[in-house]
């Protein structure tokens, strides 16, 4: 072989795996971040709750908070639970 | 005596030197009278005296106290007897000894005695009588000699000199005789209120004589300015002359009516054709060094002749007919020249020039905010001149920094005046300047730019941030500098991790946190890349040590801030293919929820590549890859073939093959030769390739960057406008719940860092009432309420 890589960068972009565009709680897409942080990232990431639903973490930590009993999703009305993939 | 006679009614207080000089007898009397007085509160009055050195007409002789008077009269008590023609004979010695005086012939009795005898006369009574024949004779005197001018028919020069002659006479001859009857001053005057001191009575017959007859005043006065006239139109003149003249006039306290009024005519006369003459036959910087020549001799002729009086009146002639008349011609004719030609000599001269007069400063300021508004908008207006333009800007703006610091004396008023002048012409083009600021400073950053040391890219900086301070649309800025600053990052080309950050954080302190997060965004993922790529490293190691080893770095990168990358579908060979995967799957597997998207536009390799002259390594993009690798295959492919096998789109396609068969460095050669990809194009691997270097990189052909990518960018600065405005939007009526349309505008206004226009405002607020956010009130159409 007369010609071979000696090395590659390459490049990728990641993006939450969500259903939806925009975080349901705060309305903000989930390409930036919650209202309450400056960066999207790892520095205000995603949860997914069991329903398949999913918010800005910070966002629904806030929402189950004001809710001292049932703890609902806020969008679909089932029981919360983390859906720890 | 000569040299009081000098300085006779010399005001200034040089003539104090002259105290020592006072004879012996005039001292003593002064002090006796000092010590006569200590009872008085008139302390002042011996500071008063010597002031005037004795022989001058302010001699305040009547403010003493009647207790004075008394206790000289004491002095003397006893009282002779005099014989009964005492009085007559004495007033012939006295009469004979002053017209000896009055004629410069000696006297024939010692001054002593005459003394003696007035002091005699004033204890006897007579020296009502005696003052009263003084009188007469120097009335006389002066009478004759200043008629003996009214019919002179003489050149005006030898008048003026034989008028100064009777004056030094006058004054020589009024002090010799006041020391004889000076007995007259301290006693019959000092009680009589009403009756002048001899030196005055001297005086008032001078002038009596000189105001009466009004031909011989006019001579003198008109002598004076002629003499001026001439000084002032180069000739040397006597100063001397002028100066003794004009203090005589002083003196006579005629100064004011009979010369100072005429003098500043005549001055605005000639100084009003002067300017309107000088103004149209020379240029300004010569006009300038002109207008402060004569100011400087109007005050040399203030220093050597005038009273100190005038001075301000004179100098403010000069001003108003040589500047205030002209500011507007100066300026419309000279400024802009001055300033183009950077001629800092000629630039101080006119600020210091027009900081005398009224509105000068204000109008030279105005007229220089103007240049650089009008200078400045033909940098950045025209689209042709583009590429020279920030560093136009850089250097426009050191000159006009120059000239303030160095000619308008760092006013304050001329460096606002600049920087709003800067921020009015540079957003006088929108977006483009800020574009090109941006690229500027990559240009600076970017590997290779050796053109500057540390220090000096440091200080490039910083004059980059003020032009960046001027620009509205910040937000182009940061579009532009974040496209860039990827390509650094991306693909290695900054030159200076320090001056990056350096720049980050001017950015940052200049626009705060917000503006940078993004940015610093991009530095974060890059580091966290970094130990991605370690953990990676170290699981290939691991779990798949029988893989083909291919050295792979990834840079993974956090979709909101990087610049969007259109996602581009392209054919990799199976071994990229493998690696491709296997590092998706090690990502998701510590990164819950997320997914990744390959960006084949960015990527890039070093290949290595065996010619017949020997091995190469080629810096080459990931298209650039896909294409040589074809050639590992077979020594010759067509187009098609190469579209079909890379899946490349067409025109990013075409435009790599240039790159590779056109450019400088040519690993490929194209069937037939020319500039242009076809479709029918054969292209043969390039075995005689032959170059100096060993890693040679073969640089993309950039897409045309002017109209496609930029494009981009600034529809996406637009997009991202739209974005902050709806979240200012919303954020507003979260917090206020009701707002009437007026307040929400001007809260938005004050809020949104770029330019905006209120219809465009309007157009957001119907969007998001349409999508529920908000709502009109249903009584109140100017008004929006929030929905929950
Ligand atoms: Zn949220
Ligand atoms: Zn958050
Ligand atoms: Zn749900």
């Amino acid at each position: 072989m007369k010609l071979t890589i000696k090395n590659w960068t390459g490049v990728a972009t990641w993006r939450w795996v969500a259903n939806d565009d925009n975080c349901g709680i705060c309305r903000m897409p989930f390409d930036g971040c919650c209202p309450d942080c400056k960066l999207p990232g790892d520095d205000c990431p995603l949860v997914w709750g069991q329903c398949s639903h999913c918010f800005h973490m910070h966002c629904i930590v806030k929402w189950l908070q004001s809710q001292p009993v049932n703890q609902q999703c806020p969008m679909c009305r089932q029981g919360w639970k983390f859906n720890n993939k | 005596m000569s040299r009081h006679v000098s300085k006779i009614g010399d005001p200034s207080p040089l003539k104090r030197l002259d105290e020592p000089q006072i004879s012996k007898k005039i001292r003593l009397e002064i002090e006796v009278d000092e010590n006569m007085s200590d009872n008085s509160p008139d302390r002042n009055r011996r500071a008063n005296f010597s002031n005037v050195n004795g022989v001058n007409r302010n001699l305040n002789i009547h403010s003493v106290k009647p207790t004075t008077k008394k206790l000289i009269i004491k002095n003397f008590k006893s009282e002779p007897k005099l014989p009964d023609d005492y009085n007559e004979t004495t007033w012939k010695k006295l009469s004979s000894a002053v017209i000896a005086i009055q004629q410069s012939k000696p006297n024939e009795y010692l001054l002593e005695e005459l003394y003696q005898a007035v002091g005699n006369m004033c204890s006897h009574k007579m020296a009502s009588e005696l003052y009263k024949n003084l009188f007469e004779l120097i009335d006389a005197h002066v009478r004759s000699n200043i008629e003996k001018f009214k019919t002179e028919t003489m050149d005006r020069l030898l008048f003026l000199k034989k008028m100064n002659d009777t004056w030094q006479s006058h004054c020589n001859q009024m002090i010799m005789i006041r020391g004889i009857f000076l007995c007259l001053d301290r006693t019959y005057v000092l009680q009589n209120p009403n009756i002048s001191s001899i030196w005055d009575m001297g005086l008032d017959l001078f002038r009596k004589y000189f105001m009466l007859h009004t031909l011989v005043q006019t001579r003198v006065v008109e002598g004076l300015l002629m003499l001026i006239e001439q000084e002032r139109q180069g000739d040397k003149v006597d100063r001397i002359l002028l100066k003794s003249l004009l203090r005589m006039l002083t003196d006579l306290q005629i100064y004011n009516k009979a010369f100072e009024q005429k003098f500043l005519q005549s001055t605005e006369r000639l100084y009003a054709a002067e300017g309107q003459r000088l103004m149209q036959e020379l240029e300004v910087p010569e006009f300038l060094a002109h207008v402060d020549k004569r100011i400087h001799e109007e005050n040399e002729r203030v220093l050597h002749y005038l009273d100190s009086s005038t001075k301000y009146q004179l100098i403010h002639t000069v001003e108003k007919q040589l500047l205030s008349e002209h500011i507007n011609n100066i300026l419309q004719k000279g400024l802009d020249n001055l300033l183009e030609e950077n001629r800092l000599h000629d630039l101080s001269l006119l600020y210091q020039l027009f900081s005398r007069v009224k509105n000068g400063l204000q109008e030279l300021c105005h007229a220089f905010n103007a240049f650089i508004k009008k200078q400045g908008r033909t940098i950045v207006i025209d689209p042709e001149k583009d590429k020279t333009m920030v560093q136009e800007l850089l250097d426009f703006k050191d000159a006009m920094d120059n000239i303030v610091a160095s000619c308008f004396k760092k006013n304050e008023m001329f460096s606002n005046s600049l920087k709003e002048a800067f921020e009015h012409f540079i957003n006088q083009r929108t977006n483009k300047p800020a574009e090109l600021i941006a690229k500027f400073v990559d240009s600076k950053l970017r590997a290779g730019n050796k053109e500057a040391t540390e220090e000096e890219l440091e200080r490039l900086l910083d004059k980059i941030m003020v032009l960046f301070r001027f620009i509205h649309g910040k937000d182009v800025f940061e579009a532009f500098y974040k496209k860039d600053l990827a390509k650094r990052l991306l693909v290695g080309k900054s030159a200076s991790v320090d001056a990056e950050k350096s720049m980050l954080s001017k950015l940052k302190q200049e626009c705060g946190g917000g503006f940078t997060s993004k940015l610093e965004g991009m530095f974060k993922d890059m580091e966290l890349s970094k130990d991605i790529n370690v953990a990676f490293k170290q699981h290939l190691n691991i779990n798949t040590p029988e893989l083909m080893p291919l050295d792979m770095t990834v840079n993974i990168l956090t979709m909101g801030y990087w610049p969007t990358y259109l996602p581009m579908d392209v054919t990799l060979p199976a071994q990229m293919v493998k690696f491709q995967d296997i590092f998706k799957e090690f990502y998701l597997s510590k990164h819950n929820g997320r997914k990744l998207q390959w960006q084949p536009t960015l990527g890039h390799c070093v290949l290595k590549a065996r010619f017949k002259a020997g091995q190469k390594e080629l810096v080459v993009s990931l298209f650039q890859t896909l294409v040589i690798l074809l050639f590992n295959e077979s020594d010759e492919h067509g187009f098609e073939y190469i579209k079909a096998a890379t899946n490349i789109e067409d025109g990013e396609l075409r435009r790599t093959l240039q790159s590779l068969a056109c450019g400088k460095a040519r690993v490929l050669n194209k069937i037939p030769k020319g500039r242009e990809i076809e479709d029918n194009d054969k292209f043969k691997f390039n075995n005689d390739f032959v170059n100096k270097l060993f890693r040679i990189k073969i640089n993309q052909i950039q897409m045309k960057e002017t109209t496609e990518e930029q494009k981009a960018t600034e529809e996406r600065v637009f997009q991202d406008r739209q974005y902050q405005i709806d979240a200012a939007i919303v954020r507003i009526m979260k917090m206020r719940k009701t707002l009437s349309h007026n307040l929400l505008i001007s809260e938005l206004l004050g809020q949104l860092k770029f330019p905006v226009k209120p219809s465009d405002l309007k157009k957001r607020i119907e969007s998001l009432i349409d999508r529920d956010y908000m709502e009109r009130d249903k009584d109140n159409s100017n008004q929006y309420n929030y929905v929950a």
